[in-house]
């Protein structure tokens, strides 16, 4: 592991590599994005590699979320939005006309900061990604159900609740839930935006536990703006500030020896 | 106790906890709308009231049943006959008609609006669909005498355009800025979450539409489209001009016909005032009051019941 | 979110129903036939539809005469002239068919002595789509066609289509005038056809017969135009005559009718003066450049 970066002030290179044998999942390449003239991003270049936990750090307004919705293309739900620069997965550029963006959403899943199940059952909940790409036997629904709850570790708590409202569900379990029907439709990479916020201490540590465990199966980038957590949870940690990279490396070497002035203001609390 | 924990405040020249003016204030703001509230109730009584005293009488002469299930309507006939069926059939085709056009038009419109069109294309169009409402019935109704009655004749190669699918698609349109505009509100309202959630899971717009937003909508929807259908069954005027007027039972929808609205609209200013013609058109009034109320009673119902599940 | 569907569902009916029935009959009454004075006052003038452009053009006319008579004219029909005469909401009522039994008895109920004079002759002429071959038709079959004996143009002679029949709707003196006068000429409790169509306005069945090959209606001498074919018609004895002005004057057209002016009593002061003038040459004129029929 190297904790130099080197590459950081040059932009359009290609990002420095800190794991020479992981792969990069999903790379961003001087992407900026636009709200009408408000430049919300500014040539980000980084690179989240696979089956690793990745930090997206900042204070509010930082572009921290806009930057994780690059990956899954939510952006185009904001008719005033424009980007410039590259994103790709897996090298394929996310942003050419080409690209088929309910394909790139089933392989690039997401959780929101505010747990949104649909006003439906839990079951109807999980099956909704499976019915939607064309699962109808009962049975096999049934099977994927029970496969994602019990990866979100969900299943004991609503094995027998499986019809009733997810609104019924405390918080944590919900964003749990949301976690599962994200699960259920077998993506590649989750990005978490905020997933703990609006949850208890003792919800958010059973969500950052739950991380661990997904890592070994996917490629996780999660926004924060609670430090502790992207020093507890993530392998790798970018702080975002008024849309340009500051820092971007190791978590433990962020966090041990921030590099930058600003990085380490930032996570020494004196602002933010 | 008290009084010392007043007198030491006001020594503080704090204001007093108990402002007598403030209370005062509020307290007449209560009545006032506790008088408006019950007014309404009141109002609506009487006239209630009043629909099924003027009505009701009519039942001594005509038995309900033949009433209710008889088609020889000739009020000034001497004797008078007084059967409703045709009408009630005549409304309920017309209406149907305007509700399958305007109900997947509606939605498909509001949805447009609410999920598709850019902001500035949508604070363009919305206006211009509420105008849509304000257009007097009389206008539309001549429109399609001139305009929809010829062409429908013509397409459908009838004897008459003058029928009941020209009374419902006219009426389509009368009910369609009510559907649009309440269900493109009702639409907006669904918190955005459950679409970000819907498309981050690789739903198509459409998927996420009919899949997410418009169940999450369903009660402002059910409530567009009840406001749109009262519009469209006590509408008078245009299923007057174009509905044909045809007093016998409709076998079919392209068939000349009539209508229980145009039916009171027509004759109750030539009704002597509290003769048999004016009681039986009252007691078409209580039938339509009944229908109507039937129907949002079901649709009432039904959100109830939909929303005790996932509130 | 229930209790406002639930209020506005109440709302909607019971005021829908009222904006049914509410319309017109809430006229402020005039002191015209209180206080009469050939000085001047305001009449109002009320009823047949038939009559409302004639009743138009005899007070615009009358009133450049007699600058200080103030004469107001609305139509409805002779249904509704006469209600507002019975509730004392118009000073005259033009009706295009003589009281009913009922509305006489609610004229003495309400101390009103209703007297009807005679003000113009209207002919009823029966019409269809130009291209139409019938030329004319006996009273008989009329009455067999808008009594729904007839459905055919087949049977009459023409092409092997459905006959289309148009009426106007039971608020209108001349459903009554052609119900009795034609429907009810053998059998006087036969009605109209069960698919006889009824539509609310004169012009509406001149409009739809001027579009409509197969249909058949009719309305008074003042709506024909050439875009439809007024028809012969004869009696049983006589031969077939069109409607016209001269051959409903000398009675010689079958399906015509007088139309009345009707006041409470004698008329009196500036009523008695107007309807004097609608009766003299000046007057009559008026009725025949609008293609009534005068009664001299």
């Amino acid at each position: 592991m190297n904790i130099v970066n080197l590459n950081m002030t040059e932009g359009r290179s290609v990002p420095f590599v800190f794991e020479e044998n992981v792969p990069v999942k999903m790379r961003s390449q001087a992407v900026s994005l636009f709200y009408d003239k408000v430049e919300a991003l500014k040539e980000v270049t980084l690179s989240i590699l696979a089956n690793r936990i990745t930090a997206i750090i900042g204070p509010s307004g930082c572009g921290k979320s806009s930057y994780l919705r690059l990956f899954n293309r939510m952006n185009d739900l904001i008719w005033n939005a424009k980007v410039k620069g590259q994103v790709f997965l897996d090298e394929e550029a996310l942003y050419d006309p080409k690209i088929d963006v309910v394909e790139l959403r089933k392989r690039v899943g997401m959780v929101f900061q505010k747990p949104n199940p649909f006003p439906m059952s839990v079951f109807d909940n999980v099956a909704y990604g499976p019915r939607l790409h064309g699962a109808k036997e009962t049975g096999k629904l049934s099977e994927i159900v029970e496969r994602c709850l019990r990866q979100a570790v969900l299943w004991e708590e609503v094995k027998d609740k499986l019809k009733g409202s997810a609104f019924a569900l405390s918080g944590g379990q919900q964003q749990r839930l949301c976690i599962a029907r994200v699960l259920a439709v077998d993506p590649e990479v989750i990005l978490l935006d905020e997933p703990c916020s609006a949850l208890d201490p003792a919800s958010t540590m059973r969500i950052e536990d739950l991380m661990q465990e997904l890592k070994k199966n996917y490629t996780l980038a999660i926004v924060t703006h609670n430090m502790q957590q992207a020093g507890r949870a993530s392998d790798y940690t970018a702080y975002l500030l008024m849309g340009e990279l500051i820092e971007f490396g190791p978590t433990k070497s962020i966090f041990t020896y921030p590099r930058d002035k600003r990085t380490e203001d930032y996570l020494t609390g004196r602002w933010g | 106790m008290h009084s010392q924990a007043i007198e030491l405040t006001s020594m503080r020249e704090s204001k007093p906890l108990r402002s007598r003016p403030k209370r005062d204030r509020e307290r007449l703001v209560r009545i006032v709308l506790a008088i408006a509230g019950w007014m309404t109730v009141v109002i609506l009584a009487l006239i209630m009231i009043m629909l099924f005293v003027e009505g009701l009488p009519i039942f001594a002469v005509t038995n309900p049943f033949s009433f209710l299930f008889t088609s020889q309507w000739f009020p000034v006939s001497d004797p008078p006959v007084f059967g409703i069926l045709s009408l009630i059939i005549g409304s309920l085709m017309i209406t149907a008609t305007a509700l399958v056009i305007a109900i997947p038009l509606g939605i498909g419109a509001a949805a447009f609006l609410a999920e598709i069109a850019p902001p500035p294309l949508r604070e363009a169009i919305k206006p211009v669909i509420e105008l849509l409402s304000g257009i007097p019935s009389i206008v539309l109704g001549f429109v399609g005498f001139l305009l929809l009655a010829p062409a429908i004749q013509r397409i459908f190669n009838l004897d008459s355009g003058l029928n009941g699918l020209t009374a419902g698609i006219l009426l389509a349109f009368m009910c369609l800025p009510t559907i649009v505009s309440i269900s493109e509100d009702a639409l907006s309202a669904v918190p955005r979450e459950y679409k970000e959630a819907s498309l981050a899971l690789g739903a198509t717009r459409w998927q996420t539409i009919y899949r997410v937003l418009i169940p999450a909508a369903r009660p402002g929807i059910v409530a567009s489209v009840m406001l749109g259908m009262g519009r469209a069954i006590g509408e008078t005027m245009t299923v007057l001009m174009v509905s044909g007027g045809r007093l016998a039972i409709p076998s079919f929808i392209t068939d000349p016909m009539s209508a229980m609205t145009a039916r009171i609209a027509i004759e109750i200013n030539n009704a002597v005032f509290g003769g048999l013609q004016y009681q039986a058109l009252f007691a078409i009034g209580i039938v339509l009051f009944l229908i109507t109320f039937s129907i949002n009673l079901v649709a009432d119902l039904v959100l109830e019941k939909q929303r005790r599940r996932y509130a | 979110m229930s209790r406002i569907v639930r209020i506005i569902a109440l709302l909607v009916s019971v005021s829908l129903f009222l904006a049914a029935c509410g319309t017109p009959t809430a006229t402020s009454p005039t002191t015209g036939s209180t206080s009469p004075s050939l000085e001047g006052g305001a009449i109002v003038v009320k009823g047949s539809d038939t009559m409302v452009n004639l009743a138009s053009a005899w007070a615009e006319d009358y009133m450049i005469e007699r600058q200080n008579v103030r004469i107001t004219v609305s139509g409805g029909g002779s249904g509704i002239g006469i209600a507002a005469f019975l509730n004392k909401t118009a000073d005259i009522c033009n009706n295009s068919r003589p009281l009913a039994q009922e509305e006489l008895d609610k004229a003495k109920a309400a101390g009103l002595e209703p007297v009807s004079i005679v003000v113009a002759k209207d002919g009823v002429s029966v019409v269809v789509h130009p291209s139409n071959p019938i030329g004319e038709l006996s009273m008989e079959q009329l009455a067999a066609i808008f009594g729904g004996k007839i459905t055919n143009w087949k049977e009459l002679g023409g092409a092997d289509s459905e006959i289309v029949v148009l009426s106007r709707d039971n608020n209108s003196g001349t459903y009554t005038f052609f119900k009795e006068h034609i429907v009810q000429m053998k059998d006087k409790k036969a009605e109209y056809g069960l698919m006889v169509q009824f539509l609310p306005t004169s012009q509406g069945i001149a409009d739809e017969v001027a579009r409509n090959p197969k249909a058949i209606g009719y309305v008074g001498l003042g709506y024909l135009s050439d875009k439809q074919k007024a028809l012969a018609v004869k009696t049983a004895t006589g031969s077939a005559v069109l409607p016209s002005v001269a051959t409903v004057l000398d009675n010689s057209y079958p399906v015509s009718r007088p139309l009345f002016c009707t006041t409470n009593g004698q008329p009196k002061g500036v009523i008695q003066d107007y309807l004097a003038w609608i009766l003299s040459p000046k007057g009559q004129e008026i009725v025949r450049s609008l293609d009534f029929v005068p009664i001299q």
